[in-house]
């Protein structure tokens, strides 16, 4: 048989198709955090940006007030326009891929709007492939402001029973701080996070402040308040272990999230 | 569909079938469902050269495929992908050693697979292959309507975004995982994997020799007796279970002169993978 012309590693035979390449044969890994110090927030989509000035107007607010203190990563959502998106998609028969790419389109869109609010303190729009220069943007004092959607796009995988791609903005935040080697990301969203039941049609729901990721699991609720898939990554996750769901429109929420304090609801590795 | 603005709880909605509704809900994910669902370029096939088993190996396994490949240009529209091989390995047991997180690795191996989509085309630019950049991608039809044969990027561009994988460090949607769903979402039905062995086997063959070929199965089959070592990603398999086009996935061995060939023109040679489709 021809020779391959090989480099000698400690990969070099490995096929690299299965689960667990990686830790066999005594091979250590060390993780090296990347920027462990920042704040990686949520701007909801349907709960803040589409609620319009009212809601997003305090919000920003506490963002400008706080930018000196912490380096802060905006991720947008999307909101009605997505899933009048995914619905149109939906009605076209057309692949989840395709939804994917489409829906990538609001949270893009809603991103550059919160930079032409925040350009004054500092809001700069970033892509996906600017990701590498965060570093400089913050040690400019700058407030990155990017999309929340992971970059999948056309090569979003299919969806069991549906169309709606299962990697969306809550998606693409949890993984930029699980990257980042960050331990909590902070969803900004309507609510304050988990409850018993749906607070928008029973107001007598009783909110959970805390729960693990394996017991959300476990509880298998038909809906819930994160993407699926993040609930899921998360019980496997290396750095970000702790997901923080607030009221955005709970004026100080945001700023106690970020000072550290355990408001909203918290959903932990374990 | 109406394109109305519903107001009244403080935001502003469109109304659509998923107005006000949380994308999260099984139920409402289960509206967006249906039996049929649309194929965008369904007679392409999708041909994907190995790095580490086709390319690495040099002239003498890269040009007789090369020239097959030209030879069937005009006769099948095909989409090429290519794998990074022995670079990647090396680029991954350099990253993890320094630590990088599981996205930093992702992020880094394209780089090898797209060097070796440089070399193919210098091989067969002459015969109207183009490297297709991701940015490119609706250009595809342009491309095949010319007779061109377009390189893909194999691995999907997951980049920092990688999600955690079940078990240890090593990002797992690798290049067959990305050509798989490259081919699914523009409702390719067949994908061609030229490797450097027969097809799939009940253990590696290259480190045990009472491996057997499997010449026949179905993915239903195939995932209730997963082998333990594969010459496909994993997480391929996993996302198979899900989609609605790729019926076929063929493994062959690319150093066997003609197979491919002989595969594209639908014959069965090395491993055939079938999907049984419970819709059209």
């Amino acid at each position: 048989m021809l020779e391959r012309k090989r480099i000698e590693s400690q990969f070099a035979d490995s096929p690299l198709t299965g689960v667990g390449d990686g830790e066999k044969g005594g091979f250590t890994y060390d993780a090296v955090a990347m920027m462990p110090d920042v704040k990686v927030v949520k701007i909801g989509g349907q709960s803040v940006m589409d609620r319009g000035r009212a809601a997003l107007f305090p919000i920003l607010e506490e963002v400008a007030a706080a930018k000196d203190m912490y380096k802060l990563l905006l991720c947008c959502g999307g909101g009605t326009r997505a899933r009048h998106i995914y619905a149109m998609a939906s009605d076209l028969e057309l692949p989840t891929g395709i939804l994917a790419a489409l829906g990538g389109y609001v949270p893009r869109q809603n991103a550059r709007m919160l930079q032409m609010l925040l350009a004054k303190h500092g809001g700069i729009y970033i892509m996906h492939d600017d990701f590498e220069k965060l570093p400089l943007y913050f040690r400019l004092g700058c407030i990155p402001i990017m999309t929340g959607m992971p970059p999948f796009g056309y090569w979003e995988k299919p969806t069991e029973n549906g169309r709606i791609p299962q990697h969306r903005t809550d998606a693409g935040v949890f993984l930029s701080a699980e990257v980042l080697g960050c331990k909590r990301a902070i969803f900004v969203k309507d609510e304050a996070g988990l409850f018993e039941d749906d607070p928008k049609k029973n107001p007598k729901a009783k909110h959970i402040p805390r729960i693990t990721a394996s017991d959300l699991l476990k509880a298998d609720l038909p809906d819930m308040i994160l993407e699926r898939v993040v609930i899921e990554y998360l019980v496997r996750a290396r750095s970000c272990h702790e997901l923080q769901i607030v009221n955005g429109l709970e004026r100080g929420m945001l700023t106690r999230a970020l000072a550290g304090e355990d408001v909203g609801t918290l959903i932990t590795k374990a | 569909m109406t394109s109305k603005l519903v107001t009244g709880d403080g935001r502003t909605h469109i109304s659509s079938s998923l107005m006000r509704e949380s994308l999260v809900d099984r139920r409402v994910i289960a509206k967006t469902n249906s039996e049929r669902e649309f194929s965008i370029l369904p007679d392409v096939t999708l041909v994907s050269l190995g790095g580490h088993s086709i390319f690495d190996r040099g002239k003498g396994a890269l040009l007789p495929i090369a020239d097959e490949l030209s030879a069937a240009r005009g006769k099948h529209q095909m989409v090429i992908g290519v794998g990074g091989g022995t670079r990647v390995r090396h680029t991954i047991s350099i990253a993890l050693d320094l630590g990088l997180p599981t996205g930093g690795v992702a992020q880094l191996v394209g780089a090898m697979e797209e060097a070796n989509a440089v070399f193919l085309n210098a091989l067969l630019a002459k015969h109207g292959s183009i490297v297709m950049q991701r940015e490119h991608f609706w250009e595809l039809p342009l491309y095949l309507e010319n007779g061109m044969m377009p390189i893909v990027i194999s691995v999907p561009p997951y980049h920092f975004w990688e999600p955690p994988p079940e078990e240890g460090p090593m990002p797992t949607h690798g290049s067959d995982f990305g050509l798989f769903i490259h081919a699914e979402v523009l409702g390719m039905q067949k994908i061609i994997f030229v490797k450097d062995e027969d097809g799939l086997f009940t253990k590696d063959p290259k480190k045990h020799s009472d491996a057997k070929q499997i010449k026949k199965t179905t993915l239903a089959k195939l995932l209730t007796d997963m082998p333990e070592e594969l010459i496909l990603d994993r997480l391929l398999f996993t996302a198979w279970k899900t989609a609605r086009h790729v019926k076929k996935v063929q493994i062959i061995n690319g150093l066997k002169q003609g197979e491919l060939t002989r595969a594209l023109a639908g014959e069965d040679v090395g491993t055939v993978i079938e999907k049984e489709m419970t819709h059209a």
